[in-house]
């Protein structure tokens, strides 16, 4: 059942149109990483989705509420972890967790703060001002402030922008932690390996929505399977032999690996090592060709601007 | 639950208040330096202009409004019906604590946050605007208020201390209670609603303060109309005003909780 729904969503600023027509569904207990170039409508679909910002057409309905209709509901129901922590640094990390919890009327905020600031590694720390904290910590507490109030979706705003590769690891930790426990999560990111990491699904935007699926599908309507071949070496009785089988499609070579387009990658397989070994080649693996999810993302956008252009 | 939510805002934003040196030192001192300016006119103008200041125009209409007001000054010498006349100013020249300790903090406190990205996160909590507006508002106003009232005990105990303590029973009249117990909590929440509200709508920090700059010139026009002779205020009149600005109060709140426009400050510079 989908918990995020969006059906023409768009969004005008003066004459610049920062979101355009983005109709998606996101279904509860899903990750969705949400991508796109700086520019592309990234935060405000996230701020619109979060009652922050209305749209200017469309609209969207969140966990059951209409985003520009029912916000007080939609804000007790959506957490959001916004691209600066924007935290009090004057104040210590609990303070700074009871005051956002204050404002749910559902929870009983000493429990949960206590809960959450254990749960972010944070406990040592609880008493000490958060402007002393380092920014990996500080993203942490803001994560823990989103979460206080046990929102059924998790809005993240480039959780891991400008953190160094140790806090980038360690929010992406416990967003794995989350994603285990079956929240959904909106990600919005500029990371692929991130994104490809944390989300079962992706969404690629560039002021429209250019492509939802998963990474794998989106690699398929790109580029087409191909199955890498590692030989000891490469000789033309196995070449010959390869090229004789039916459901060769397309053979290519690159040192004494052969790249193959199968008609069924999964059924031919056994077939094509069993007549490679036959014609007398040793075989010392077989895997599929990766693309990463960096040249989908490229070819995409790039698609877009030419057809802008 | 409004209730809770406000008092949070409060106690978070007295918090903050209290560890910034900044607003510490304009709050704790401010009313001081206020007290020792107003006191050192008085003295200066009694010490060296004296009566003669009575001889001209306009302090001779006020002096009348004064005596119509109390008719027992009558009884004292020129000098000291000066005295009392520029004493009685006090209780105006008080209300300019509030409204400067609410041009430091109040324009700042949306700003701030604002700057600092929680005011983001803040929005997307349930807190309601006027929630939010009149905790912050009243997290200023009230010690605001206090000093205000500390300020006036020093005053008194000054005047005690300058030998001019026999006046005191002309100058701490109904109107000086109403003044400091009525008309200066109104102002004070008045002066913090317009800062929080300039706050809000300011597109920079330089603007908030501009804006706030506005608050402070009906003061000083209370305690111009009144010393020209213009208007005395009476009990029943400063009765009126305290009223009249208290509506003000609830009105400036209902439009400011209309101009807050969270969208745009959602939207807008960071």
């Amino acid at each position: 059942m989908a918990i995020i729904e969006t059906f023409d969503l768009s969004r005008r600023f003066g004459k610049t149109t920062a979101v355009e027509d983005v109709t998606l569904a996101v279904e509860a207990g899903e990750v969705l990483g949400f991508l796109g170039p700086n520019g592309a409508g990234k935060t405000t679909t996230i701020r619109i989705l979060a009652g922050m910002i209305a749209p200017t057409k469309g609209y969207a309905i969140v966990a059951g509420h209409r985003t520009d209709r029912d916000v007080e509901q939609l804000h007790e129901t959506v957490g959001m972890l916004t691209q600066t922590p924007g935290l009090y640094d004057r104040l210590s990390a609990r303070r700074n967790l009871e005051y956002f919890a204050s404002f749910y009327p559902s929870i009983e905020s000493q429990s949960q703060v206590e809960k959450y600031i254990k749960l972010m590694g944070l406990w040592e720390r609880r008493d000490s001002k958060v402007g002393a904290f380092s920014k990996g910590m500080k993203q942490r507490l803001a994560l823990a402030r989103a979460l206080v109030h046990e929102p059924k979706v998790l809005f993240l705003d480039e959780p891991t922008a400008g953190l160094d590769p140790e806090a980038a690891g360690e929010v992406r930790e416990l967003i794995r932690t989350l994603r285990e426990e079956g929240r959904t999560i909106f990600l919005s990111t500029h990371n692929l390996n991130e994104a490809e990491m944390l989300c079962s699904r992706i969404a690629v935007i560039h002021t429209r929505l250019l492509a939802l699926d998963t990474a794998e599908r989106l690699r398929r309507r790109f580029f087409r399977r191909r199955i890498i071949v590692q030989l000891e070496s490469l000789d033309a009785r196995v070449r010959e032999a390869v090229r004789k089988l039916p459901f060769v499609q397309e053979m290519g070579e690159e040192g004494s690996q052969l790249i193959l387009e199968l008609s069924d990658s999964e059924r031919n397989r056994p077939e094509l090592v069993k007549a490679i070994v036959e014609a007398g080649g040793r075989v010392i693996g077989v895997s599929e060709k990766q693309y990463p999810l960096e040249d989908v993302y490229l070819r995409l956008i790039r698609e877009e601007s030419q057809n802008e252009s | 639950m409004s209730r809770r939510r406000i008092r949070n805002i409060l106690l978070k934003e007295w918090a903050l208040l209290f560890t910034d040196l900044n607003s510490a030192f304009v709050i704790t001192l401010l009313p001081f330096l206020v007290v020792g300016q107003g006191i050192l006119y008085i003295w200066l103008a009694s010490r060296f202009a004296g009566e003669s200041m009575l001889t001209t125009q306009v302090f001779q209409t006020a002096l009348q409004k004064l005596v119509e007001a109390i008719p027992g000054i009558t009884q004292l010498p020129g000098n000291e019906q000066l005295l009392v006349l520029l004493l009685s100013q006090f209780n105006f020249f008080l209300l300019l604590i509030p409204t400067m300790i609410a041009m430091s903090v109040a324009t700042f406190s949306i700003v701030d946050e604002k700057l600092s990205g929680s005011l983001e996160a803040l929005l997307a909590t349930p807190v309601r605007t006027w929630e939010l507006l009149l905790g912050k508002a009243l997290a200023g106003a009230i010690p605001a208020l206090v000093m205000t009232w500390i300020s006036a005990g020093i005053f008194l105990l000054v005047v005690s201390g300058l030998g001019w303590g026999e006046l005191i029973g002309f100058v701490v009249t109904t109107g000086w209670f109403l003044t400091l117990f009525l008309l200066t909590p109104a102002v004070a929440m008045l002066s913090f609603m317009l800062g929080v509200t300039g706050s809000a709508r300011a597109k920079d920090p330089r603007g908030a303060q501009n804006a706030a700059l506005l608050i402070i010139l009906p003061v000083f026009a209370l305690i111009g109309i009144q010393i020209t002779g213009i208007v005395w205020f009476t009990p029943s009149l400063i009765l009126v005003l305290a009223l009249a600005i208290g509506i003000a109060d609830f009105i400036t709140l209902r439009a400011a909780v209309r101009l807050f426009g969270r969208e745009s400050i959602v939207v807008q510079w960071r």
